[in-house]
């Protein structure tokens, strides 16, 4: 019996400490939105992070988004073995679009932004340089969650939207120098996807998942505790909420698609 | 005036500050001893804000902190300034960038921080001179740091200056300089200064009263030559380490 109340117990802190910290997220995510009417506080900063976070971290994502073309190439012409070629062709931009592009520049992103962020606001949060900010009379959610999280924002529209074009264009290249295909057969397959849908979704989910990441990254480097063994574990804390967070993003946006074709 | 009354705070499930009376009359410099732990530094992060107590007020001429809403916190903390623990520079700025912070943000965003003449003037004040406004933190030496963060901390001339551990991390030489550096900012702004440190010599120094805490609660206060006097076991044994290490170093 002392076994179960300590058990049941434990859950109910557990569920505390939960609603807690969902709590802050949700009183960080207001005081963003609220922030966000104050753009003189914030823009210029908003372009040092639109800077950092954007063309940094392109080439990681060029690099990922032609494999990621090239794979879903070769696997669409090796199983589709029963369909007309084309369809290689649109089973790229579709894979590309819909889930690829977005979630998988997302995810470099995670780790290279995401924790990134998540270490900095860690340092300056067991370093007192966030309450130094505040008692300088300064708001840190002005002055380091806005700018990141707009920059986030921007920066992964055309991130997403040079990992489209990169893929499509891998996988353009791969059918054509690994599959019995020509590139005809590659434009008609890409040319019969309804895209325009996709391409609204792609662009929802780049800015839904850029927004996620920077603000993941932030509320967690808000909450470091304890040296520089706390910044450490705040860094891969960062990465895990956010891939976390990207999935089950993912999973609810998924009916957006439907809405918007 | 800054007034602190029954104030209680727990941290971690344990009692940090049980019951704690003071006041703190403008013009004066208030130090805040005792053994690590005791919750000075907690005390002083209530005074500006940066904690909400369980129990108890604080006020700042008038104006209560645990009970300000946004605008009057921004207005108690223009009349504070705060040294940290570890300066608590901004890496990513210039000493200048680091100082000029002290300042409205109106000001910062029309006045190029190097060519600032309030800059240059609390860069003067801490006896440090302008070639090392281009530098970033981590380009200055652990004793230049604390004198950017005091500088910063005067340069907005607010009335209260709250200094937490500024000797800490610095060798006894550094320590003395920074002691001094203190108590001629305070001759020379008429601020009024609260003072936490664990370095008896230091309090002694600096205060002009003293405040022990032990326990989370004030054990002693007075003047320096009244707690030198005390006959509270607790404080002579804080004190008396520290006086005969005093005795041997001079």
């Amino acid at each position: 019996m002392t076994s179960v109340s300590a058990g049941v117990r434990a859950l109910g802190q557990r569920g505390l400490k939960a609603t807690r910290y969902f709590g802050s997220a949700g009183v960080m995510a207001c005081a963003t939105v609220y922030a966000l009417a104050r753009p003189r506080e914030w823009r210029r900063e908003a372009f040092v992070q639109a800077k950092a976070i954007g063309i940094d971290s392109l080439p990681l994502v060029l690099f990922v988004g032609a494999l990621s073309g090239s794979i879903l190439a070769q696997q669409a012409g090796y199983q589709f073995t029963d369909l007309p070629m084309w369809i290689v062709g649109q089973a790229v931009i579709a894979g590309m679009l819909t889930e690829l592009a977005p979630l998988l520049s997302a995810i470099i992103m995670a780790g290279r932004v995401g924790a990134g962020i998540g270490a900095e606001l860690g340092t300056m949060k067991v370093t007192d340089q966030i309450d130094a900010l505040r008692t300088l009379g300064r708001d840190p959610i002005v002055e380091l969650v806005v700018p990141r999280v707009v920059a986030g924002a921007v920066v992964m529209l055309p991130i997403v939207i040079f990992a489209n074009l990169i893929g499509v264009l891998s996988g353009w290249f791969t059918s054509i120098a690994l599959l019995p295909m020509t590139t005809a057969e590659y434009v008609r397959g890409v040319q019969s996807y309804n895209y325009e849908p996709a391409v609204i979704f792609t662009l929802i989910k780049a800015v839904c998942f850029g927004i996620t990441i920077t603000f993941t990254g932030c509320f967690v480097g808000f909450s470091a505790e304890g040296g520089a063994a706390g910044v450490g574990r705040t860094a891969r804390n960062t990465v895990v909420a956010i891939i976390v967070a990207l999935m089950v993003l993912d999973v609810v946006l998924a009916p957006i698609y439907k809405a918007v074709s | 005036m800054i007034e602190i009354r029954g104030l209680r705070k727990t941290l971690n499930e344990k009692r940090v500050l049980d019951g704690v009376d003071l006041d703190i009359h403008e013009g004066t410099s208030l130090v805040i001893m005792g053994p690590s732990g005791t919750g000075k530094s907690v005390l002083l992060k209530h005074i500006v804000g940066l904690f909400d107590p369980d129990e108890g007020d604080i006020c700042v001429e008038g104006m209560s902190v645990p009970k300000a809403n946004g605008k009057q916190i921004r207005e108690i903390r223009s009349k504070i300034s705060y040294v940290f623990q570890n300066s608590a520079l901004f890496d990513s700025m210039t000493a200048a960038q680091n100082i000029q912070l002290g300042l409205p943000a109106e000001h910062c965003r029309k006045v190029y921080a190097l060519d600032d003449p309030l800059v240059l003037e609390a860069v003067s004040m801490v006896n440090m001179g302008p070639e090392v406004l281009p530098l970033l933190p981590s380009e200055l030496s652990g004793g230049m740091q604390k004198r950017v963060a005091i500088a910063r901390a005067i340069v907005g001339r607010q009335k209260y200056i709250l200094f937490d551990v500024p000797t800490t991390g610095l060798a006894p030489v550094n320590a003395n300089v920074i002691n001094r550096l203190i108590a001629q900012v305070q001759r020379e702004t008429g601020s009024t200064s609260i003072i936490v440190t664990h370095d008896v010599g230091s309090a002694f120094f600096l205060g002009d009263r003293i405040v022990l805490l032990s326990g989370g609660k004030v054990r002693a206060s007075g003047t320096p030559g009244e707690l030198r006097n005390s006959e509270d076991p607790v404080v002579q044994e804080f004190l008396h380490p520290k006086l005969e290490e005093e005795t041997v170093g001079e």
